[in-house]
């Protein structure tokens, strides 16, 4: 397994994905393809959704698209005439130097000529220029029909910049439309712009000066380009003073500095983090006994009605659809709310300078800054931290990060460190929970070392070269946009799984396979499930804590950490402890059956729980969240490391202990 | 004029850009992000973890501190215009 996609670029672009799915309409067979290209962060995206009105993922730090969207746009009126809109990847010029713009230069570039786009629309943004139009000067050399679409005016304006559009298009020798994609301004005239070049001739290439130097890099061609660049910069803007220290900068002062940058870093991620769990938890709390409430009770009446009130059919769709519905539901209001606060963070351009601050600390573990924040959310739950892995431009750092978030120990664990701790170690719980913690932040960077060494070697030697948008007010708009489009990815993706796997629990819980019970009526220790656990609680049998019962837990918490203490103490016959500080019977079986399987080293078995507990596979939702971002492979890989390390290293802890105490 | 990589130089200085000591590839990345030869580049900061912020007239790059070092810089003898 690699840990890049080595397929070609044209074979790549046709890989489904959510990012591709923007949701709208798509345009007739036949029609005129337009190309959106453009640098990074100019606003691409933005002005797609605009146009197509679709909801495709923006947001104000580079490298938002990493795939390639489609959508319909309509350009004219009168014989409703469609163009087929093509989102590609932000790229700064047709050099590739990255996955990403390897695409970009495949579908502009590359392609048999009859494949390229009809036309192509150049984002530029008016306070970058000449960054932007390097690319123009590449596309003029060949003759595709190009319009250069010139965003954030108003933000060049307040420093003083003004762009000529009229004297701009003479210079380039293509049309230049002015526009403001997050008002939703302009978009008429770049309809009309990009009509009139689809019926005209293609423009003669831009004569390129013969005897420039041929060395491999073609920087005397570059030179060139840049300086075609730099005079019709110069003869399409009007500078009313002279560049100077914007608002940015006297922010940026103090948000990147050395000890303050860092410190507002934290300060912001520990928002995140406390606004993830705390303010989710009553409506996660409310909507959960709303499902086992009311919903279940509806449920119970409805199929009563019918005649199926009692029996296996009712308990199925109970205790397996309606519970996996409700606990997928569950999620709903922690990811709105990580969505919308990941949405600000990008849209404000806050992302960018966030990637600055931790780049030499995540450099280490061969990720660059911005990976910080998915694994600070992880702490909370894993499943919004891996989507929030998508801040990520580069696919190799979003397969690695999503990969190291399941080793961050999230809240749903911390209820199970508690409950054992309080068996085990009741006047050292405190501690027990701190060391767990401890130990997941040092399973986070050995792990990363460990894969940097190994499938990511070539990972994290990029040099930091960041461009840094001017900082902006966040619209709602696009605030909703953005969290819409993902909340609706994580529900399609994730929704199939968990329901499948609270199900397949139910079902293996309902199954007699001793006794007298019946199907669905049957005491959880004669069941399927207990015979499973049975099976596999041999393989624990070096760590400690080989019994059934155990076993069990840990198979349930494969599905969702917050079962693993209810149905611990349903195999047990015993009462879920309303505190855990308490465990009660549970506690004493508990505690029983571990001095039983650990044969008198009850304290290492504990260890090498709680270790185990912690490193393996977090729950089937973040199962889902890896599927969705990261493919089916890599989340299988992930499952195999995850039972690996939890695996290695509870036996060491349980033999390490056993020999010491 | 004497010649200094941006890591070496004062925050605030404003100098103007040499020939980087990175290879071809990286040279073009940064010129395309306008860090190119004869460039004007004011230091606007120092960034966590020792990079540097530079500004390009309106534009704003961020490098880190291996970079800092392999972009050289001409700075006036009498030094530095340095702006507040």
């Amino acid at each position: 397994m690699s840990a890049t996609d080595d397929r070609p670029v044209a074979a790549r672009q046709q890989v489904p994905s959510c990012h591709s799915d923007a949701g709208g309409r798509q345009a007739v067979a036949g029609s005129p393809v337009v190309a959106l290209a453009g640098a990074p962060n100019v606003g691409k995206s933005t002005l797609f959704n605009t146009l197509c009105r679709t909801r495709r993922d923006v947001g104000n730090w580079p490298g938002t698209t990493v795939e390639v969207g489609r959508g319909a746009w309509r350009v004219a009126d009168g014989d409703a005439r469609d163009v087929e809109l093509v989102d590609l990847p932000g790229a700064y010029s047709l050099d590739p130097v990255s996955p990403d713009e390897e695409l970009t230069r495949a579908l502009l570039l590359d392609v048999a000529p009859q494949e390229r786009p009809d036309a192509v629309v150049v984002v530029a943004s008016a306070v970058h220029l000449t960054r932007c139009l390097y690319l123009v000067a590449q596309l003029r050399e060949t003759s595709q029909r190009v319009v250069v679409a010139v965003t954030m005016a108003d933000v060049a304006a307040r420093r003083g910049l003004t762009v000529d559009a009229h004297a701009l298009a003479t210079a380039l020798g293509v049309p230049v439309v002015m526009l403001d994609p997050r008002r939703r301004a302009g978009a008429e005239a770049l309809a009309h712009a990009v009509s009139d070049v689809l019926v005209a001739q293609p423009p003669a290439p831009r004569p390129v000066p013969s005897g420039l130097p041929m060395d491999d890099s073609g920087l005397a061609l570059a030179d060139d380009r840049f300086g075609w660049v730099a005079a019709a910069v110069a003869a399409g803007t009007v500078r009313d003073r002279p560049a100077g220290r914007t608002r940015s900068d006297r922010i940026d002062r103090w948000v990147t500095a050395p000890f303050v940058g860092p410190l507002v870093f934290l300060a912001t991620m520990w928002l995140v983090f406390q606004t993830t769990t705390r303010i989710a938890a009553p409506f996660q709390n409310a909507l959960d006994h709303f499902f086992s409430g009311p919903v279940a009770q509806a449920a119970r009446a409805g199929l009563g009605a019918v005649g199926l009130g009692h029996g296996w059919v009712a308990d199925f769709v109970v205790d397996g659809l309606i519970a996996g519905v409700g606990l997928l539901l569950t999620f709903v209001p922690l990811m709105t709310l990580m969505f919308v606060l990941l949405a600000l963070l990008e849209d404000s351009g806050y992302m960018a300078r966030a990637a600055v601050v931790t780049d030499r600390t995540m450099r280490r573990i061969g990720l660059p800054g911005r990976a910080f924040l998915p694994l600070v959310v992880g702490f909370g739950c894993n499943v919004p931290a891996i989507s929030a892995t998508r801040v990520l431009p580069n696919a190799r750092h979003r397969v690695l990060t999503a990969l190291l978030v399941p080793f961050t120990s999230c809240s749903a664990r911390l209820t199970v460190y508690i409950l054992v701790a309080s068996i085990f170690f009741p006047h050292n719980v405190g501690n027990v929970v701190f060391v767990m913690y401890v130990v997941s932040i040092l399973l986070v960077v050995l792990v990363g070392l460990a894969l940097r060494r190994t499938l990511w070697r070539s990972v994290g030697e990029e040099p930091l070269l960041l461009d840094l948008p001017p900082y902006q007010r966040p619209t709602a708009r696009i605030t909703a946009v953005v969290t819409w489009v993902r909340l609706r990815g994580f529900l399609r993706t994730a929704g199939g799984i968990i329901v499948a796997a609270v199900s397949v629990v139910w079902l293996m819980q309902a199954i007699p396979v001793q006794g007298n019970g019946s199907f669905a009526d049957v005491p959880v220790r004669d069941s399927l499930y207990a015979a499973t656990a049975g099976t596999v609680a041999p393989v624990f049998d070096p760590a400690g804590f080989g019994n059934w019962h155990a076993t069990g837990a840990l198979m349930v918490g494969f599905v969702a950490k917050e079962a693993v203490i209810s149905s611990w103490a349903q195999t047990y016959a015993t009462q879920h402890p309303g505190d855990l500080h308490h465990p009660g019977a549970l506690g004493t079986a508990v505690k029983a059956d571990f001095a039983r399987s650990s044969h008198g080293h009850p304290a290492a078995a504990a260890w090498a729980f709680l270790v185990f507990l912690l490193a393996y596979t977090p729950c089937v939702a973040t199962l889902a969240a890896q599927r969705r971002e990261i493919g089916m492979r890599w989340t299988w890989f992930g499952i195999g490391v995850q039972l690996l390390v939890a695996w290695t290293l509870a036996v060491a802890v349980f033999q390490i202990g056993r020999l010491l105490g | 004029m004497t010649a200094r990589c941006v890591a070496d130089v004062p925050v605030g200085t404003v100098a103007t850009l040499d020939e980087p000591a990175v290879d071809p590839l990286r040279r073009r990345r940064l010129a395309e992000l306008g860090l190119r030869c004869g460039a004007e580049v004011h230091i606007l900061a120092r960034t966590a973890g020792g990079g540097r912020v530079i500004a390009l007239a309106d534009d704003r790059v961020a490098v880190d501190l291996g970079t800092a070092r392999a972009l050289v810089v001409r700075v006036p003898a009498d030094q530095d215009r340095v702006v507040s």
